[in-house]
């Protein structure tokens, strides 16, 4: 029998109390009491979790799973069991989602402190990090799919987190309604892998008892120590989990919620859609690799990449500071998925790990922008719109630290020398470039995307920076100033986190501890391919050097309007249109069709029955009054007739009687005579 | 006198003392039908706690809390002796139903507090509904099974008819005739059944369920006896048999296509009785096909399970895509309804642990679930005689505490893990996934086509929760409707709670069912697939 203390020694319960804490916020502001603002509790409870987070941290790292389970349920005689499985990648997500819910929960004390409702918010946002922190420790599939739906319900209540905006309403539907699909994706490999192993316990499935490792494919049929299934569902499997991935990590076609989530407050996109949430499929990705068959992960990279793509060049024409943002992070997140793709696990791990730091100090930086734009647009009583980059410029003169920040965070995601996206970004392309080299079918398609999206990466930063915070100023900026202390230390701290030292290991160059995070510093390293970083440096130098020229110079904005192409990728290659003439409309086309049935075709059906049961009994009530009853009266009224008849012979007298006596003799006598 | 007779007879006895005190006390009645649903829920739960789940055997020994007591005995000379007894008992899956009942008729008795016209006719008829509901589910004999059955259909018509909107009299009849239609066939089945069991010790024929479960008690060459392989009209009778009985339980559930009586019947109905409609008579037709349906008949069962499968995914999609064309707030629950209660037909189609055991939570999850939204839905209509979702918009800022506890259903319902109805979903979809690899009676394409619903689940309810809730508050009936919105108060509150705090519970720690179940359900598998 353990004791207590020994419980709480285990650092798979201490990160299980790590992710309980914020659900603690959730609990408390939901339940009880309805004053306080509840800031004090939401600050507190995220210091402490991302304290144990910490611990846990450095009591895990490279020390070798801990696997920790109690029984959940029994269904029948197969056990469930709920735990926790942690590694090297489980507790880098931790620690990773947990630094940065602290730090967003300390600029939202102030972003947010104005906001009737911001008890609500804290709940919700204690939800969410209690959901991430649950997801990337979880042991198995089913507890993995709980975390994951919780995290896409507190997205859905954060974006429509001001439930009087139409426009919010409608993104967080979308939110939601898009993850679905790819929930449904998740779900089936669920039932595939269930049916196949008879667990969803990932240590079972891919650690230390090898069952995945175990199964063959033969003759095709796929072949585990418990089930077997035709091959085709391996793939299925594996696409299942893609499918889910795309919807969670906003992967072309289903990333177009993403856009829309900026419709919540700036610190949740910080938060949720850029930093965390976005990655949690990148996360499941690596977290169930073993399970992509060659056709799966070939696809699986031809996505990532055409998002890469896709999603820089919409960047490049937005003219929303958050959309900018938000395409750009379809875009990495491409990058990412790329890479798994391509095997490159670590690599996309590097990434997201990079990315959520630069990526939340751009929207960190992005929320003070919006902030103190709004404020003076509202003192000057405008109507310009403060998210607008046409009505920004020249503001690194009255916001110089949240101005260096950014750019510092531009730099990072651009992947310039000495930031951190230099490696992380440099690693993918790497990688993907190898893969390509080893023998693809795709020939350089691949490296093609991921090297264009990067020089558009390039472009689109550089032209946010020098539209916001060089050139002229659009609107007068008198009072746009720094944000108070409390927003700002997150950024420094984000902004700290941005350089490449925080990441430097003790490796050869092109290293980093971060890279330990799926086999110890065993990934391949490439010298032949060097140039890579070199040309790339040079290309978005002089990228930089061109935007420099278009939007500081000749503020390019002003052109009157943007030629058909440029709109075109504004409104995101215009596939909400094609979404909704090729999926919404024919669904809400065939629901009336079912309702048409209901209400015309089975209540027809049933209307004719009852029609036809009234006819029949009308016909039987016909039956029954004119013939039966017909038959009866003639029988009652014939006897009473006759009856009336033959009284009429009872008269009472004498004398007609002797006339009938004599007549009916007479009868007889005739009768007789003749017969 | 045992627990399950006093479950059913108190209410039959409050239901006469009514009956018989002046109508002057009447508007005290709710009172008195509320505590007996608190008596039935407290007796319930000491025959969950007292249910031992590690007791497991075949026929009669698998029921716990029997009472057997002959009742009707008939010396029919040539033909035997008629004897019929009151023979009730629970298994694992009847006493889940039992709490259920219970909970169910407390909520409705609490929601019966709308009802302001002729008081003692409609909790008379409430009480009868009550005592019949806990018949239905604990009966072992056939007759008393059929007895409670019928005794059903009779108060839930007048309690539509009567008490119901303006189309009550068209509702109640279509309601009536549907499940009349059903089980009127099956009182020929019975009496077929009748005619070929035997009881092993007495070798009287018999009405008893658990008899007719086994084959070894079916005179030899009788008209169901297995090995007989009569047939009726050119099917096999048995066969005709199970198909006559699945449809007269299928009415109940409903599925699709014989389900066009539940949007009417819930429309009309008062909030109660449409509460005891979604939660517990759809379940008596999901509870049915399990216990006389499959039971009774598996190899028929296991014959048409690619059919009941079927039945099961079109259900799912077609109440799913109704639902979403619908404008009546209560016709969109109804839908709903169906389509839900089509993961319970996959569950049981697939014959295997794992979605039978679905199918029964997610029988239970949808009668917590359903409640909780047609009290939801009758909330609003008591306040502004309206359910027309257009009408309402922004409803959260002038209601958030009734927005609150719709979020909670509506997410509950769309199968959110951490509640109910995502275990029952997704063991549903898990066995019948599974079916194929164990006992090939589904094929996989039905899972996956299932897992659909949950997608089409979710953008009815979020479509719902936006046009009504979000966005500035608009109302059809203006200043007016505004005043009359008041938000929940204590006596919704107390329906409420427990309701949302039971999902939540069943969907994190499902073995609270699961553990009743589980030696049921593998017995039950064995009994089908021997």
């Amino acid at each position: 029998m353990e004791s207590l203390a020994e419980i709480f020694r285990n650092p798979a319960v201490l990160a299980l109390i790590a992710a309980g804490l914020p659900l603690l916020t959730f609990l408390e502001l939901t339940l009880f009491g309805k004053r306080a603002t509840g800031t004090a509790a939401a600050l507190s409870y995220s210091w402490l979790s991302f304290l144990v987070a910490v611990y846990v941290f450095f009591s895990v790292w490279n020390t070798g799973d801990i696997h920790y389970q109690v029984n959940w349920f029994t269904i029948g005689s197969v056990s469930f069991k709920a735990g926790m499985l942690l590694n090297n990648l489980s507790v880098l997500m931790q620690l990773l989602v947990s630094l940065i819910a602290l730090l967003v929960h300390c600029y939202s004390a102030a972003y947010m402190k104005n906001d009737p409702n911001l008890r609500r918010y804290w709940a919700y946002l204690g939800l969410f990090c209690f959901a991430m922190m649950t997801l990337v420790i979880a042991d198995n599939l089913l507890l993995v799919y709980f975390a994951w739906e919780l995290v896409g319900v507190s997205s859905y209540l954060l974006i429509g987190f001001w439930t009087t905006r139409e426009a919010a309403a409608q993104a967080a539907k979308k939110a939601f309604i898009v993850n679905r699909i790819g929930d449904i994706g998740f779900l089936t490999a669920i039932l595939i892998l269930y049916t196949q192993f008879h667990t969803l316990d990932l240590d079972h499935l891919f650690g230390g008892r090898h069952l995945f490792a175990g199964s063959v494919i033969t003759g095709g049929q796929w072949i585990t120590s418990v089930g077997q299934l035709p091959a085709v569902w391996l793939t299925v499997a594996g696409a299942g989990l893609l499918l889910g991935a795309m919807a969670k990590s906003a992967q072309f076609p289903l990333h177009i919620w993403l856009p829309d989530a900026m419709e919540g407050p700036t610190p949740v996109s910080s938060l949720i859609h850029a930093a965390t949430m976005v990655a949690a499929g990148v996360f499941l990705l690596v977290r169930v690799f073993p399970v992509f068959t060659p056709v799966v992960l070939e696809a699986m990279a031809v996505i990532g990449g055409l998002t890469a793509f896709f999603a820089a060049t919409c960047a490049l024409v937005q003219y929303d500071l958050k959309r900018i943002l938000a395409w750009s992070t379809v875009s990495q997140l491409g990058l990412m998925i790329l890479a798994v793709g391509t095997g490159a696990r670590a690599q996309a791990i590097f990434h997201l790990a990079t990315h959520a730091f630069f990526k939340c100090l751009l929207f960190l930086c992005a929320g003070a922008v919006i902030h103190a734009v709004q404020h003076q647009i509202h003192q000057d009583g405008g109507d310009r719109d403060p998210q607008d980059i046409r009505n920004m410029g020249g503001l690194l003169k009255k916001m110089p630290v949240t101005g260096a920040w950014m750019i510092l965070a531009a730099a990072a995601l651009t992947g310039l020398p000495l930031t951190s996206g230099f490696f992380s970004k440099d690693g993918i392309l790497i990688a993907v470039f190898a893969w390509s080299a080893n023998g693809s079918s795709l020939g350089l398609l691949l490296p093609f995307l991921a090297f264009t999206s990067s020089l558009m990466t390039a472009f689109y930063s550089a032209r946010l920076i020098f539209s916001v915070f060089f050139g002229e100023e659009q609107v007068s900026a008198a009072g746009v100033r720094d944000p108070e202390p409390l927003m700002r230390w997150p950024m420094i701290v984000l902004g700290l986190c941005t350089l490449y030292p925080v990441f430097l290991g003790l490796l050869p160059a092109g290293a980093s501890w971060v890279l330990d995070v799926t086999e110890k510093a065993g990934v391949a390293d490439h010298p032949d391919l060097y140039w890579i970083p070199y040309a790339l440096t040079i290309a978005n130098v002089l990228v930089i050097a061109a935007a420099w020229q278009l939007y500081v110079k000749r503020r390019a904005h002003a052109a009157p309007a943007l030629r058909p192409a440029g709109l075109f990728l504004l409104e995101g290659w215009r596939l909400n249109a094609v979404y909704h003439s090729l999926v919404i409309s024919p669904v809400m086309q065939l629901s009336r069709v079912t309702v048409f049935v209901d209400r015309v075709v089975l209540d027809g059906f049933v209307h004719f029955a009852a029609a036809s049961g009234l006819v029949a009994a009308r016909l039987s009530g016909w039956f029954d009054r004119v013939v039966i009853d017909g038959l009866v009266e003639f029988t009652a009224t014939g006897s009473r007739s006759i009856g009336n008849f033959a009284r009429k012979f009872q008269s009472g007298r004498i004398q007609h009687y002797l006339i009938f006596a004599l007549g009916a003799l007479l009868l007889c006598l005739i009768l007789s005579y003749f017969t | 006198m045992g627990i399950l007779s006093l479950l059913i007879l108190l209410p039959l006895v409050v239901g006469a003392v009514m009956l018989l005190v002046p109508g002057k006390w009447a508007s005290s009645f709710k009172y008195l039908a509320l505590g007996t649903a608190a008596a039935q829920v407290v007796l319930s739960l000491f025959a969950y706690a007292g249910f031992n789940e590690k007791v497991a055997g075949t026929g009669v020994n698998g029921y716990q809390f029997v009472e057997q007591a002959s009742w009707i005995r008939l010396d029919l000379g040539a033909a035997g002796r008629l004897s019929i007894d009151y023979f009730i008992g629970v298994d694992g899956i009847s006493i889940l139903f039992l709490v259920l009942s219970a909970i169910v008729f407390f909520v409705a008795a609490l929601a019966s507090w709308e009802i302001t016209k002729n008081l003692k006719g409609y909790f008379v008829l409430f009480m009868l509904l009550d005592a019949a509901i806990f018949g239905v589910f604990t009966a072992l004999d056939f007759f008393l099974f059929y007895l409670f059955y019928e005794l059903m259909l009779l108060p839930v018509y007048f309690l539509i008819g009567m008490w119901g909107g303006v189309r009550r009299e068209y509702a109640a009849i279509k309601f009536f005739l549907y499940t009349l239609f059903g089980s009127v066939f099956m009182l020929l089945v019975i009496l077929g059944l009748y005619f070929s069991v035997q009881d092993p010790v007495t070798g009287d024929h018999t009405f008893n369920m658990l008899h007719a479960m086994d084959p070894a008690n079916y005179t030899a060459g009788s008209l169901f006896s297995p090995g007989s392989g009569q047939l009726l009209f050119g099917i096999p009778a048995r066969l005709l048999a199970f198909i006559v009985v699945f449809i007269a339980f299928a009415i109940k559930v409903p599925v699709v296509p014989l389900h066009t009586w539940l949007p009417d019947a819930h429309v009309e109905a008062p909030t109660p009785v449409s509460i005891i409609l979604a939660g517990l008579l759809l379940k008596v037709g999901g509870y049915g096909i399990i216990r006389v349906a499959y039971s009774i008949f598996p190899e028929a069962a296991l014959q048409s399970s690619w059919w009941v499968g079927l039945i099961g995914v079109v259900s799912i999609l077609y109440g799913a895509l109704n639902a979403l064309a619908q404008r009546d707030l209560k016709r969109l629950i109804a839908y709903s309804s169906v389509s839900h209660m089509g993961f319970v037909l996959l569950g049981i189609a697939s014959v295997t642990v794992e979605g039978i055991s679905g199918a029964i939570l997610q029988m239970i999850s949808h009668g917590i679930l359903s409640v909780m939204l047609f009290f939801l839905a009758g909330v609003l209509y008591t306040r502004v005689h309206d359910r027309e979702i257009a009408n309402f918009r922004g409803l959260s800022l002038i209601l958030p505490r009734y927005t609150a506890f719709v979020l909670i259903a509506f997410f509950a319902s769309l199968g959110l893990p951490g509640f109910s109805a995502f275990i029952g979903e997704a063991f549903s979809l898990i066995g019948a996934f599974k079916s194929a690899s164990e006992n090939a009676l589904l094929p996989r394409w039905m899972a996956v086509c299932g897992s659909v619903g949950i997608l089409l689940s979710a953008a009815y309810f979020l479509w719902t929760l936006q046009r009504m809730f979000f966005g500035q508050t608009r109302l059809m009936g203006g200043d007016a409707w505004r005043d009359r919105l008041t938000d929940l108060d204590l006596r919704e509150r107390s329906a409420l709670v427990p309701l949302a705090a039971l999902a939540i519970v069943l969907g994190i720690f499902p073995h609270l069912a699961f553990d009743k179940l589980n030696a049921s359900v593998l017995n039950l598998v064995n009994h089908l697939i021997p």
